[in-house]
């Protein structure tokens, strides 16, 4: 951490995909090389206007650039996605704890997500799929509005539905156009045997109404409290520990999280609201 | 610890201010401020008999600060040598529990921690408390005898000066001029001046003895009505967290200056509406109720299991300053009540 820890890392756009309707990808460099661990999450400024949190998408392993999935959901993500490549942004951090992987290593890791959660799923992704051969089995569950809202398009209906030891499930809130898949949110393509309950982790990462039923469904089916990782989210501003803004219970969320396991926080009112 | 003796306060005060800025307490309707100090101006030296309305935070976390410059990070701000005379065992200790938030083991708050360092402590004994101030159900006492550089003990025909740190040890050796040898009887007076404070707070709080500890009492209130039914007398003015000592909720903002940018750092309030809502309109602390109760529950437990000290010091400020009538005691006797009453109702049952 720099010595003055509201100070930004001076930074810059160099490259913004279109991922869906609402959700684009803003391709970052960093002055100097700047490393996270999956799931850990950086806080973005647009110089003069704000600052929001955000969870890398890429893998922590290419240290030249990171990946940031946004979607336009409120005042700064809005000016976000109206800037164009060579817009010079602010990054702090990292903050947070990211994924325990190696607490993942001999497991199926089960991986529910649903809209923009894919994002922090997709750097955790991409890192078990280095090393897949270190766990039993890597079972994506995700779940999008419609076809058009899913992120990641071409990698998520191509390359990684081949890698060996992955599979993964897609559906949707609503069909249109020529989707196959399954229709109904993501509940309903979660299976009891989808992956070896006595030994295996489930993460999930999604809109906090999803990450509800989800864990409820999970626990239905056997897993224990400890066995479910959730990547909290919660308002934020300073991103370690000091402002009070994302307090669950005793937990600072930007620094005892964003990952909770669900034993960790179940005794507190209202997290998923 | 050492301690010396002054028959007039004055040439101490000078004497510190000769050597860096000094903040002192001045009466302001029924309540002390801290004013700059002015030796030349022929002020009055007042003595406060209890805590100041300001909360020492003012001095080490501004209201409102510059937090970052860029693209080009600017040169830290120099902080001067200050003194504070008229601080409170109550000040102190929340001085304890915002030490534990900005200066911790792997994060330090630069801006804190420079100021905390060139801040020098006079404390003084209370003698007289406000009608508000429960500092003994909260573990403290209406004097300090550790955390400040010098203390001052009102007694008859003086002040008798302990010493309590290094700092304040220099101080007293290089003005040895200021001090004379300590009278016979002083420190029997300051005892007796002391315990009798301390009888006067447990009198004034007598309705405030609990056979649990105050944690028991908060972690036990999940499904209490108290807190939506005091909301009801709350008009958020969010004075309560302003004006509270220990209180250090803070939010970053954006500027754009001329040829600059800037990240500004201001307080902010666990009491305001949108102060934990999220983009896409979730928000835990929606209901009034359940702001006050998040407060309480981060003064009182969440702070405690996470630091080992209560975040509540008892200095009863935010009763007085509440535009509503939301007033910490009351909501404190009322869980306590409803405990004792889930508990009577337990042993029944076993019976
Ligand atoms: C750990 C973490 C990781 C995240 N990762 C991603 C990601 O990878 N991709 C993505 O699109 N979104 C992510 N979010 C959500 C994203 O931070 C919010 O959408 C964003 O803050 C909204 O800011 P806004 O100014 O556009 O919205 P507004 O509603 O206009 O924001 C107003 C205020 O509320 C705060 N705020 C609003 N929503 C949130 C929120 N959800 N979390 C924290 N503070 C909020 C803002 O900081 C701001 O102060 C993440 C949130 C957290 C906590
Ligand atoms: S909560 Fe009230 S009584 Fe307790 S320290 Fe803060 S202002 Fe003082
Ligand atoms: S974001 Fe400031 S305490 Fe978590």
């Amino acid at each position: 951490m720099s010595e003055n820890p509201y100070q930004p890392i001076d930074s810059e756009i160099i490259d913004i995909i279109d991922e869906s309707p609402t959700i684009k990808t803003f391709v970052v460099v960093t002055n100097g090389p700047f490393k996270f661990e999956t799931g850990q999450f950086v806080e973005l400024t647009l110089p003069g206007e704000g600052e929001a949190p955000f969870t890398p998408s890429s893998s922590p392993n290419d240290t030249e650039k990171m990946e940031i999935s946004i979607m336009n959901a409120g005042r700064v993500t809005n000016l976000l996605h109206k800037c164009g490549k060579g817009q010079k942004v602010g990054i702090r951090g990292p903050f947070g704890n990211g994924y325990p992987i190696e607490d993942f290593v001999g497991k199926d890791v089960y991986i529910v997500g649903g809209g923009v959660g894919l994002a922090p799923i997709r750097s955790l992704f991409l890192t078990l799929v280095e090393r897949a051969k270190d766990f039993k089995s890597i079972v994506c569950r995700y779940g999008a509005r419609t076809p058009e809202d899913f992120i990641y398009k071409k990698t998520l209906h191509g390359k990684w539905q081949k890698i060996d030891g992955v599979d993964i499930k897609l559906t949707v809130d609503k069909a249109n156009g020529d989707w196959k898949g399954n229709v109904g949110v993501v509940t309903t393509i979660l299976k009891g045997d989808d992956v070896n309950i006595k030994n295996a982790v489930a993460v999930v990462c999604g809109p906090p109404i999803m990450m509800k039923f989800a864990t409820l469904k999970l626990l239905e089916f056997g897993f224990a409290d400890e066995q479910i990782y959730l990547s909290m989210e919660k308002n934020m501003s300073c991103g370690f520990g000091k402002c009070g803004h994302c307090m669950i219970g005793k937990y600072y969320v930007c620094k005892d999280g964003p990952v909770f396991t669900y034993d960790q926080i179940k005794k507190y009112p209202k997290i998923w609201d | 610890m050492e301690t010396v003796f002054t028959t007039d306060l004055k040439p101490l005060l000078d004497a510190v201010s000769q050597q860096m800025e000094l903040y002192i307490p001045k009466k302001s309707g029924e309540f002390y401020v801290f004013i700059k100090y002015d030796p030349a101006s022929g002020q009055t030296i007042e003595f406060n008999n209890i805590r100041a309305c300001t909360p020492l935070k003012d001095f080490l976390f501004p209201v409102r600060e510059l937090a970052a410059v860029f693209p080009e990070a600017a040169e830290a701000e120099e902080v001067k040598p200050f003194a504070v005379f008229g601080l409170k065992d109550c000040d102190l200790r929340a001085l304890d529990v915002l030490d534990k938030v900005f200066i911790e083991k792997d994060f330090r708050d630069p801006f804190y921690v420079k100021r905390r360092e060139n801040m020098f402590i006079i404390a003084s004994d209370c003698f007289e408390p406000a009608g508000s101030c429960f500092c003994n159900v909260m573990d403290g006492k209406p004097f300090a005898d550790k955390g400040f550089d010098l203390n001052i003990s009102q007694v008859e025909g003086g002040f008798i000066v302990e010493i309590g740190s290094e700092k304040g040890d220099e101080f007293v050796k290089k003005h040895s001029n200021i001090f004379k040898n300590l009278p016979e009887n002083a420190l029997d007076e300051r005892k007796k001046n002391r315990t009798e404070t301390k009888k006067q707070l447990a009198e004034q709080n007598a309705e405030m003895k609990f056979d649990c500890p105050v944690r028991e009492i908060f972690d036990s209130s999940e499904d209490s009505e108290v807190y939506d039914i005091e909301a009801k007398t709350c008009v958020e003015c969010q004075a309560c967290t302003r004006i509270c000592p220990t209180c250090h909720c803070f939010y970053l903002y954006d500027t754009k200056q001329k040829d600059y940018f800037s990240k500004m750092k201001m307080w902010d309030s666990c009491m305001r509406q949108a102060y934990a809502a999220v983009a896409g309109g979730a928000n835990p602390n929606k209901i009034l109720g359940d702001r006050i109760k998040h407060r309480l529950m981060h003064k009182f437990v969440y702070f405690l299991d996470r630091y080992g000290i209560n975040m509540c010091v008892g200095c009863g400020r935010c009763v007085d300053a509440e535009a509503g009538e939301v007033d910490i005691r009351e909501i404190m006797k009322k869980l306590y009540q409803e405990l004792k009453d889930r508990d009577s109702k337990l042993t029944k049952v076993s019976k």
